[in-house]
């Protein structure tokens, strides 16, 4: 296992590239830990500790997951990657319904640079009203559910309270737009998809907080806990490595006087083609209630619809209505992603195109059918095996009384660090492969 | 030591406006969500331009002054507290 490790030190553009990405990730942690100008790091470390003992129900505990912890502390990477994967999202769902944005996707490279561009232009103007909507929660107090008034989050100093909170609020706007770009510097410089390596440090940050609080209850249950963490991890890297090889027939041609063609390969369709992007939808569309409800504050007592959804999706996160609810998304957000990442068509069509065939099915329009066919019956067992992992840690929250969604061996960061941890891997093999060292991976 | 923070907050406001769009100036390689969490491979193997290298650089220079506004702003709220109370 080691001499891999070694060997990819060795070579030195990947040894410059994986400094490189330390180094960002090193940059990230250091911004996430450091407060924001005018926010009194004692006091938000006081209340911090009062609602962890009062364990009552952490409204945004998985925006607080995707960040780091660094949410809660108001630091000045606060809003983390969170909006860049919202404005990421609307603008995956607008592709459907615009088709302007259609026609770009269609484009290739060009136009899917466009689109990037809009995404990032989108993560600015949600990056402002998120952290104009924070820091106004934190001054009223509620982004700790009003349990420490005598401890001000943002106090008062000799400076007038607009510039500071102006200065807030841009301070950590643009600490998103830095983010954004270390995650950029990462993707075209370091190793791995910077986005996803930067979400992996984030969530893989918290591990140790989170395993000490559950040890701290009891050893025994700390020992369980990590006995299930790692089955579960077996399981989803046994699940996100399967595939089904759909052997593709190449006929030989003649250019001029040379031979091509003539080889057998297959096309890999994973049972899990969509990865861990309709848990992260779901779970963003599932705390918009919570949203409400934390922004209504005491109206929500008297209208009566706000009070089912406060009873069940707000209060109780492993009630069935909230749990069931939350299954159903991801089943349904695996099939819409699949059917956006992968088009049956098209690959039918490139396959003609080469003068490839599936054995025993007809090039063309069979062929787009046939894939579609497996495809689809292969993500099913792909989306269940999806729910069934991210809804885990709700069923378990009895057992552990630990944090929510922020139990750490189950569920969103299993997946996701699975999932970028297999994909970092795999690109730095492919590195090596092209030096012919023997991988991590066999 | 007022004058001393006020020229810190401003500078810290203009430098994060700056940051910002020094950001959005550079070209997009995130590749969205796509090519996220192993949804499909994709690299681009197209080195940066001269332009997009001292884009770099003036980020870069950007972002310490701004980082280091942030440090000082910390440092001056932390005497100002401890000279309150």
């Amino acid at each position: 296992m080691s001499s891999p490790f070694i060997s990819a030190f060795k070579t030195p553009d990947l040894r410059k590239k994986l400094l490189f990405t330390v180094a960002m990730i090193a940059i990230y942690r250091l911004g996430a830990t450091m407060p924001s100008p005018g926010v009194s790091y004692s006091n938000v470390q006081k209340c911090i500790e009062r609602v962890h003992n009062s364990s009552s129900a952490g409204i945004f505990t998985l925006l607080d997951l995707f960040s780091g912890g660094a949410l809660l502390q108001l630091s000045v990477f606060a809003l983390g990657i969170m909006p860049y994967i919202t404005a990421s999202i609307i603008l995956q769902l607008l592709t459907v319904v615009i088709p302007r944005l259609e026609q770009l996707r269609k484009e290739g490279q060009s136009g899917q640079a466009k689109i990037t561009q809009y995404t990032r232009y989108l993560t600015l103007g949600l990056a402002i009203l998120q952290s104009s909507a924070f820091v106004a929660l934190a001054r009223s107090g509620q982004l700790f559910g009003n349990q420490c008034p005598e401890y001000p989050i943002v106090p008062e100093t000799k400076l007038p309270m607009w510039l500071t909170v102006l200065a807030l609020v841009i301070t950590m706007t643009a600490g998103t737009g830095v983010i954004m770009w270390l995650g950029e510097m990462v993707t075209d410089r370091g190793i791995g998809n910077g986005m996803s390596v930067l979400i992996f440090t984030s969530i893989a940050a918290r591990l140790p907080a989170e395993g000490q609080s559950i040890w701290q209850t009891s050893p025994y249950k700390f020992i369980a806990v990590l006995a299930i963490g790692i089955l579960v991890i077996g399981f989803v890297v046994f699940l996100e490595q399967a595939q089904r090889r759909v052997p593709v027939q190449y006929a030989k041609r003649m250019v001029g006087r040379r031979m091509y063609g003539g080889t057998s390969t297959y096309i890999p369709l994973k049972v899990n083609q969509a990865g861990v992007i309709p848990v992260i939808f779901a779970s963003s569309l599932l705390y918009l209630p919570q949203l409400v409800i934390q922004l209504m504050g005491q109206k929500a007592t008297n209208n009566s619809v706000l009070v089912w959804i406060d009873r069940h999706f707000v209060q109780h996160l492993n009630d069935p209505f909230y749990v069931g609810t939350y299954f159903l998304l991801i089943i349904f957000f695996t099939y819409f992603y699949v059917s956006i990442t992968f088009n049956p068509t098209e690959v039918a069509d490139n396959m003609k195109k080469y003068g490839g065939f599936v054995p025993g099915i007809r090039p063309g329009k069979p062929t787009a059918e046939y894939l579609d066919f497996i495809l689809s019956r292969i993500t099913l067992p792909g989306a269940i095996y999806l729910g069934i992992i991210a809804v885990l840690p709700n069923l378990f929250i009895n057992f552990v009384g630990g944090n929510k969604q922020n139990f750490p061996f189950g569920g969103t960061a299993v997946l996701i660090i699975v999932g970028v941890g297999l994909e970092t891997v795999k690109q730095i093999e492919s590195q090596l492969m092209q030096r012919n060292y023997e991988g991590f991976l066999r | 030591m007022m004058a001393f923070a006020y020229t810190l907050i401003v500078l810290l406001v203009l430098t994060s406006i700056l940051l910002t769009m020094l950001i959005l100036l550079h070209r997009g390689k995130g590749g969205g969500l796509s090519s996220m969490f192993g949804g499909g491979v994709s690299s681009t193997l197209a080195g940066s331009s001269v332009a997009e290298k001292n884009l770099d650089r003036y980020t870069v220079l950007v972002g310490i002054i701004w980082f280091a506004c942030i440090v000082g702003l910390g440092l001056w709220m932390k005497l100002a507290q401890n000279g309150a109370s």
